[in-house]
């Protein structure tokens, strides 16, 4: 019965661990803000700060799960953004659709050499990296281009009102209770091993003090509209991952690439699209930040790819592949988020900043390697 | 012969999450001995050996280890190492760029006085020294890389005695070698037993354990069920001892109507990957029919594997000829194609080509089949779990859970998820290859049945053996390859070990 035990707690900490580690970062920084931090105002600007990190975030769970690596991220965003910024003049809904197809361009550019010419994902992302970044000082002459549409600038700008979005957060939440309730009842007819009734309870306690906590948080002025779009792509992630054949396959891939082909898997296929949409996330973070800074800046983005890799390694996503989650990568974006908004409230010297986060990823991950 | 015993255990705990592998497991090892340590899938031997070699430390099991009546408690693996037990895991460790004497003394690379810089020639001979010493007729400076898979073997056991290893323990060490690399494990095996060293060998194959070993201990469920000199054992009794329950009839072969030709093979050609104008199969011409199981047996090297793998579109190279499946010419470029026309393969080396090991025994065995489960892209989870039950059930995959990692079930259960995989997809023609590799006896018997049962529904099996009583148990006719070439046909009953050994080796009709 003790043994049981031991293992219950250590399911318990392998699966919350990531989770209980961002709660005490948050503790920390708000005792030694003096609770600057812990207001309604800061929390919703590090919400937006963590957006256009997160959205990469997502994506990058797929690459690093196939046993991929994708370097290039940094400079799409900041050439896609210039991208956007260029093509104002077509009217709002055609630049974000080209910008769109410019992602997935590039996406299934590296995609494309990843999968025909087997060229290792670090080397031609490494090469995209530089180019993305060449083109954007070329086609900006280096100069950040600004003059975005009232309407592009919505992308990031625009907050959804708290009534709206307590009533949509209100019924999301009830739907997720229901559906979690659901599968439980329906393990159990199964006869399938449920989890314990401690952890069902944890699960609703969960999710009922996250409502409360984005409610709160959205009554202040309501959800801004960049943070939308990172939550549905996230939740759009794991439903991928969780639910539909491709998200089966991404695992199966970076588990066992030869046993998958033999199993039938197009794996090419599958590496393709993950390098595609990629570039599409890359692409729609892109825009979010040029929404953010009014402008398509040549030298955004930069050293971004490495916040996203660390945001899914810190997430416990296995680094060759095949082991991982989206939820996971989205606490290590936040994680990596109220670090660097943290760290400014207390204006510690950028230069310090850097190495703070860089100990605090490599602890992440020797905790990670602890626990298995 | 000493009756010294040098190592015993005593009441040996050791729990997985949902399974107790080892339950109050005691036995002894005498000096000079070869145990053979037999037992079901799953049964604990690997974990047993682990904790004896020190891969699960001392205190995450629970009981005692006693070497030559003293107690000890190995922490780590080095303990074990010096302490004098050696073990050579089905999987080699040895470092493919380097050479057989820096693998041998990695480490403990003899050096030019203390400066660290190593004395190659004192490397090398000394490397030779030991190589001679066991009668092992390997270069010293031969890269591993270059080595087959018997030499390596040899290599790591020559490390393994470097270290003055009394105990040497064998965990499945033939299931990768020739007959002829069989042979000369056992000579080593025995020179080592005259010069006192004690060993453990582990194998499902029953025939090498009457052949090698002087005392055999059954395991079962994780306890010892009873522990006999080979002399005063029969197979019989072995066998029941292992599973518990007599097994009658180790090839309840069921022959059913064949029926018309699904699967015909013509004129095929295989290219060497590698190669340029060699050719791994040459000229084949086959059929299988509906309800038939096809056997075919070569010996290594036959270019039967790379028959299979190509006739299912997975082979690294080119093959010329026809493939026609129900009467209709086929061009398979892809594994999904195969599936598609009602192909499946079961492949070799389940652990690299079979499964995904970090994923869930259910979504293992759904891998192929999860097209017909889902709604466009979305998996019906109710169809699927439906689906993993009805096979875990019919194939008694043992396993805690259908969302266990594959890569913790035993070696034969592993196996069974491979060909649940592969039912699920609900083939017309199933390719096996080595389809009981590893697997114990009783999972054996199952497996043939579960072939029985696939005849029945109409299915053409062709299964491809280096078990020729496998083979002769279960066809219902044999092929014969030699060096890429179909050299014989034996219909059910004219066939014997012999014959099938005289056409595989090369022999022909004319001589
Ligand atoms: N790392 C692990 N995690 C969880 N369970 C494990 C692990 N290793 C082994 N087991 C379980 O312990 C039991 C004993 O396994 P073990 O590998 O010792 O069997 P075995 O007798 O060597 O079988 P085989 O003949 O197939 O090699 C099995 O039920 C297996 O599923
Ligand atoms: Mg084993």
């Amino acid at each position: 019965m003790g043994l049981k035990k031991k293992f219950f707690q250590q399911a318990l900490i392998k699966k919350y661990g990531n989770l209980i580690g961002l709660i005490t970062l948050v503790i920390i920084v708000t005792i030694l803000t003096r609770g600057t931090f812990f207001t309604q105002r800061n929390l919703v600007n590090v919400l937006r700060q963590v957006s256009v990190n997160g959205i990469l975030a997502v994506g990058m769970t797929l690459v690093i799960l196939i046993g991929g690596i994708d370097l290039s991220v940094g400079s799409v965003v900041a050439l896609t953004g210039i991208i956007a910024a260029m093509s104002q003049s077509l009217g709002t809904i055609p630049a974000i659709i080209l910008t769109l197809i410019a992602g997935a361009i590039i996406g299934g550019w590296n995609g494309f050499f990843v999968t025909k010419f087997k060229i290792p994902p670090f080397i031609i992302t490494l090469g995209m990296m530089t180019i993305a970044r060449g083109l954007c000082l070329v086609i900006s002459k280096g100069q950040a281009i600004s003059g975005l549409n009232d309407s592009f600038l919505d992308i990031s700008e625009s907050y959804i009102s708290p009534p709206v979005a307590i009533t949509a957060i209100v019924l999301g939440f009830l739907v997720l209770a229901f559906f979690t309730a659901m599968q439980k009842r329906k393990k159990r007819l199964n006869g399938q091993t449920s989890n314990s009734t401690i952890a069902g309870i944890m699960n609703i306690l969960l999710i009922f003090a996250a409502a409360a906590f984005t409610i709160w948080l959205v009554s202040y002025r309501g959800l801004p509209m960049g943070a939308l779009i990172f939550l549905v792509i996230a939740f759009a992630g794991m439903c991928v991952l969780r639910r539909t054949r491709f998200g089966r396959y991404v695992y199966a891939v970076g588990g066992n690439e030869e046993a998958s082909r033999l199993s039938g898997i197009n794996v090419k296929l599958v590496k393709f699209l993950v390098f595609t949409i990629m570039g599409v996330l890359a692409a729609v973070s892109g825009m979010v930040l040029a929404a953010r800074l009014n402008a398509g800046v040549p030298t955004a983005g930069v050293m971004f790819e490495l916040d996203a890799i660390a945001s899914v390694v810190i997430g416990g996503t296995s680094l060759s592949g095949g082991y991982g989650s989206v939820g996971g990568s989205i606490i290590g974006a936040f994680i990596i988020g109220v670090l660097n908004n943290g760290m400014q409230l207390l204006h510690i010297p950028s230069f310090y900043q850097e190495i703070v986060k860089g100990i605090i990823i490599i602890g992440a991950v020797l905790m990670d390697r602890k626990k298995k | 012969m000493e009756n010294e015993i040098i190592l015993e255990t005593k009441n040996i705990i050791k729990d997985f999450p949902g399974v107790r592998a080892l339950d109050n497991v005691s036995f002894y090892l005498k000096e000079g001995e070869v145990l053979g340590l037999v037992g079901e899938n799953g049964a604990g031997k690997s974990t047993l050996m682990k904790i004896l070699s020190g891969a699960y430390p001392f205190p995450s099991y629970s009981g005692e280890i006693f070497w030559k009546g003293k107690k000890c408690e190995f922490s780590r693996p080095k303990d074990s190492e010096e302490t004098g037990i050696a073990i050579i895991y089905q999987e080699l460790n040895l470092i493919p760029k380097l050479t057989v004497a820096e693998n041998i003394f990695l480490g403990r690379e003899p050096t030019v006085g203390k400066t660290g810089i190593i004395s190659w020639k004192r490397l090398f001979n000394q490397a030779k020294e030991l190589l001679n010493l066991l009668n092992i007729s390997i270069a010293p400076d031969e890269n591993i890389e270059n080595l087959s898979i018997g030499k390596q073997q040899m290599v790591e056991i020559a490390k393994a005695l470097s270290y003055d290893a009394r105990i040497l323990i064998l965990d499945e060490p033939t299931s990768a070698l020739t007959d002829h690399e069989i042979e000369s494990l056992f000579k080593m095996i025995n020179s080592l037993r005259e010069r006192g060293v004690s060993m453990v060998y582990i194998s499902h194959k029953l025939d090498e354990i009457f052949e090698i070993t002087d005392r055999v201990t059954v395991l079962r469920d994780g306890k010892t069920v009873g522990s006999k000199l080979t002399a005063e054992l029969t197979r019989q009794e072995l066998i029941a001892k292992m599973v518990g329950r007599d097994i009658k009839d180790m090839y309840p072969k069921q022959t059913v109507q064949i029926n018309e030709a699904v699967l015909e093979v013509k004129d095929f050609f295989v290219n060497h990957p590698f190669l340029l104008g060699e050719k791994v199969v040459r000229e084949v011409n086959f059929q299988a029919r509906k309800g038939e199981v096809l056997g075919i047996y070569g010996l290594m090297g036959s270019g039967r594997s790379e028959l299979l793998t190509a006739i299912f579109g997975s082979f690294p190279a080119d093959s010329a000829g026809e493939v026609c499946i129900e009467g209709k010419r086929t061009d398979i470029r892809s594994t999904h194609q195969a599936i598609d026309y009602g192909l499946g393969l079961v492949t070799e080396d389940r652990k690299l080509f079979g499964l995904v090991l970090g994923m869930g025994v259910g979504e293992n065995v759904t891998l192929s089949s999860l097209e017909k489960l889902s709604w466009y892209q979305i998996i019906r989870k109710q169809q699927e779990h439906e689906v993993i039950e009805k096979y875990t059930q019919s194939l008694k995959i043992k396993t805690p859970s259908s969302e266990t990692t594959v890569g913790t079930l035993s070696g034969g259960n592993q196996q069974k998820v491979v060909i649940a995989k592969w039912l699920a997809t609900d083939p017309k023609i199933l390719l096996l290859d080595e389809p009981t590799r590893g697997v114990d006896v009783g999972a054996k018997v199952e497996i043939y049945q579960i072939i029985n049962g696939l005849t029945k529904k109409g299915v053409a099996v062709v299964m491809v053996s280096s078990d020729l009583p496998e083979i002769l148990g279960m066809s219902d006719r044999i092929l014969v390859m030699h060096e890429g070439r179909m050299v014989k046909e034996f219909l059910k009953g004219e066939s014997t070990q012999e014959k099938i050994m005289f056409y595989a080796t090369g022999g022909n009709d004319g001589s």
